[in-house]
């Protein structure tokens, strides 16, 4: 289990959508930048939710005051993605972040 | 470009070989009384073919009659010489032609010889004319590669450093020799207009022709260098899916060779399948960074080699996660990232330009007059026209964004609203900035006993994690943060010992890691490749690497 199903698994957990656990694992296949990339890699769609972390870390210790642009871009990428992403709330999602 | 080649034979008659229509002036006329007439048939057949190899405007221009001599007298590595009236050519060239198989095409070695030969000489005759003078335009100068310097006071540099994945290393020559060369390969090389394209559309707009029709392999590559290994080495862009340039200015900190900051230059690059605009401004995960930095094999950056030029400068192309993480947490330094006001096409420039400093640049560093400011300041002015003349030119990273804004090109408006200026990425401050105020969350929670964070970060990391254990939710991701620079903090300062322990003076005596030792030396290795990225394509081919190059680099 890569480490954004595992947020996918969290999420679902916490806000106890069965709908949500037949949602994508997010592996697009997609390269780095632009049209082609070698082979299986991580994408940077998935990178960004681990990118965040120290932003997330930022924004639940100063209860939602910082919110820095790698937690706002991993925000936008998890309610683009997940459905149940969609219906949660900023600091639902950055705890969520942090608990990978 | 190809042009429909005309028949062979050309009438006995007609001595002149005339370029393209009635009223071409261009008379190519052999001037050796001495010539076999087998010779002086293929002198004909030769001269015509060059002749209807030279655009019109070209031919127009030279407007007069000029002798073309096989000379045996030049030295053999010498193919032509373009004296005042007369054309002279090696007498080799002749012989090769002549012995050539009836079948032979246009790629044939003979005929691509002689062919190049006279083309080169022809262009110093046209670049000589009014309706010539190449080698004097700023414009392909700084297309070529002679770039202008900030301390000279907007002087060229006397050479040309664009050296890399040359297809004639003559070129680099003098820029004279640069036209030449280059318009031989304009004309017989089907392949130009994809791998030096801006030339190829300067010379096409220089004499009229239209766009090729030849299709290039798509977008741009650069070779990627990122600490990640899940990357793939090769990232290609596409131009389509840039929104906008950022001038990206990492602030400087007490350290002597980052007091001044660093310039580098942010592509705000789309997430696939988002519409260009400003919604990529958050797709972060895909933005890259140019930066100039000097490629330092040493351990020790030496201030001395630094002022004169002993380092590489390279332009490392980076996934902006990565800078992000390396200067706001690992050097803790803020980084503002300034919109650039650029046309879509400017942009489409700039990375042009990008692409071909990538493979074919190698300069040197030097700390004052070619330092990251400097060669930011270059790849802006080279690669989009219109900034050339903005007077932009500076010696230092604050500088150049001082003018860029003066200019009305940078916008720092942007910065103003502190809160939102995080939020959007158009800055990203230094993780400590927030230490204390996460240390105090923790504090107060918990009523640890210090009151400085660097006190709590002090603690061997035994002390700290009963503290983890007890701490509520705030509490425990102020904590959490703290950790993380924790361990950057000893991250870095391992990373530092085994570079001392490994590459460091006294490195010859540690026998027993020699292991080690080539390892991390095949890794310096690796990584002054990714700096060169010429060297992973060698005698492939020139400029920018095309559809069975890129295939190799997969």
């Amino acid at each position: 289990m890569n480490r954004l199903t595992l947020t996918c698994a969290l999420l679902a957990c916490a806000f106890a959508t069965p709908a949500f656990a037949a949602g994508s694992t997010g592996g697009t296949t997609a390269g780095a930048v632009g049209t082609s990339a070698s082979s299986k890699t991580t994408t940077p769609g998935d990178k960004v939710v681990l990118q965040a972390r120290d932003d997330a870390a930022s924004f639940v210790a100063s209860d939602g005051r910082i919110r820095g642009a790698q937690l706002e871009s991993a925000l936008r990428h998890l309610r683009e993605r997940y459905a149940v992403a969609q219906h949660a709330s900023d600091m639902q999602l950055a705890q969520a972040i942090l608990a990978l | 470009m190809n042009r429909a080649r005309r028949a062979r034979a050309w009438p006995a008659l007609c001595l002149w070989a005339l370029a393209g229509s009635a009223q071409a002036a261009l008379q190519l006329e052999p001037g050796d009384e001495s010539l076999t007439p087998p010779e002086a048939a293929a002198t004909r057949e030769f001269l015509a073919e060059v002749a209807e190899r030279l655009p019109d405007a070209w031919a127009q221009a030279l407007d007069r009659r000029i002798e073309v001599e096989w000379r045996g007298d030049l030295p053999a590595k010498v193919h032509g010489r373009a004296t005042t009236r007369r054309l002279l050519l090696n007498r080799a060239l002749l012989d090769d032609w002549m012995a050539r198989p009836p079948s032979a095409g246009a790629q044939d070695p003979a005929t691509r010889a002689a062919l190049a030969a006279a083309i080169h000489e022809l262009a110093h005759f046209y670049d000589r004319t009014p309706q010539g003078r190449l080698s004097g335009d700023p414009r392909l100068l700084d297309l070529a590669g002679w770039q202008v310097s900030p301390m000279r006071f907007g002087l060229r540099a006397g050479r040309n450093d664009f050296s890399d994945r040359s297809p004639d290393r003559y070129e680099l020559e003098s820029p004279s020799e640069f036209v030449a060369v280059n318009l031989e390969w304009f004309l017989l090389d089907p392949g130009y207009a994809c791998r030096r394209p801006a030339l190829y559309r300067y010379f096409a707009a220089e004499f009229g022709i239209p766009p090729p029709r030849a299709t290039c392999a798509p977008g741009h590559v650069y070779v990627q260098v990122g600490s990640d290994a899940s990357l793939p080495p090769m990232l290609q862009l596409d131009t389509e899916r840039v929104y906008e340039v950022d001038y990206l200015f990492a602030e400087g900190n007490e350290r002597p060779m980052s007091r001044w900051g660093h310039s580098m230059l942010r592509l705000v690059v789309c997430a696939p399948g988002r519409a260009r605009g400003p919604d990529c401004r958050l797709d972060l995960p895909y933005h890259q960074v140019l930066s100039f930095r000097a490629f330092i094999d040493d351990v020790q950056i030496s201030s001395w080699r630094g002022l004169t030029g002993s380092y590489p400068s390279r332009l490392y192309v980076l996934p902006l996660d990565q800078v992000i993480e390396e200067y706001t947490k690992i050097e803790l330094r803020g980084l503002q990232s300034i919109p650039l006001r650029l046309e879509p096409a400017e942009i489409a420039a700039l990375l042009e330009r990008t692409a071909q400093l990538h493979w074919s640049y190698d300069g040197r560093y030097y700390f004052l007059s070619n330092n990251c400011a400097v060669e930011t300041f270059k790849l802006l002015h080279d690669g989009v026209p219109r900034l050339a003349g903005q007077g932009l030119a500076s010696m230092t990273p604050t500088g150049l964004l001082r003018n860029l804004e003066q200019a009305g090109i940078a916008d720092r408006t942007v910065l103003e609203d502190h809160d939102e200026a995080l939020r959007r990425g158009y800055y990203f401050e230094a993780l400590s900035t927030r230490y204390q105020e996460m240390f105090d969350v923790a504090r107060q929670s918990l009523d640890l006993p210090q009151a400085r964070v660097q006190e709590w970060l002090d603690l061997d990391p035994r002390d700290r994690e009963p503290w983890l254990e007890r701490a509520d939710l705030r509490a425990s991701a102020a904590l959490l943060l703290l950790e993380q620079a924790a361990l950057r903090r000893q991250q870095l300062l391992s990373r530092d010992e085994i570079k001392r322990r490994f590459f460091g003076h006294d490195a010859d005596r540690r026998a027993d890691g020699a292991e080690a030792v080539v390892a991390l030396q095949y890794v310096r290795r690796l990584e002054s490749y990714l700096g060169r990225p010429a060297t992973l394509l060698p005698d492939t081919g020139y400029g920018q690497p095309q559809v069975k190059e890129r295939e190799a680099l997969m």
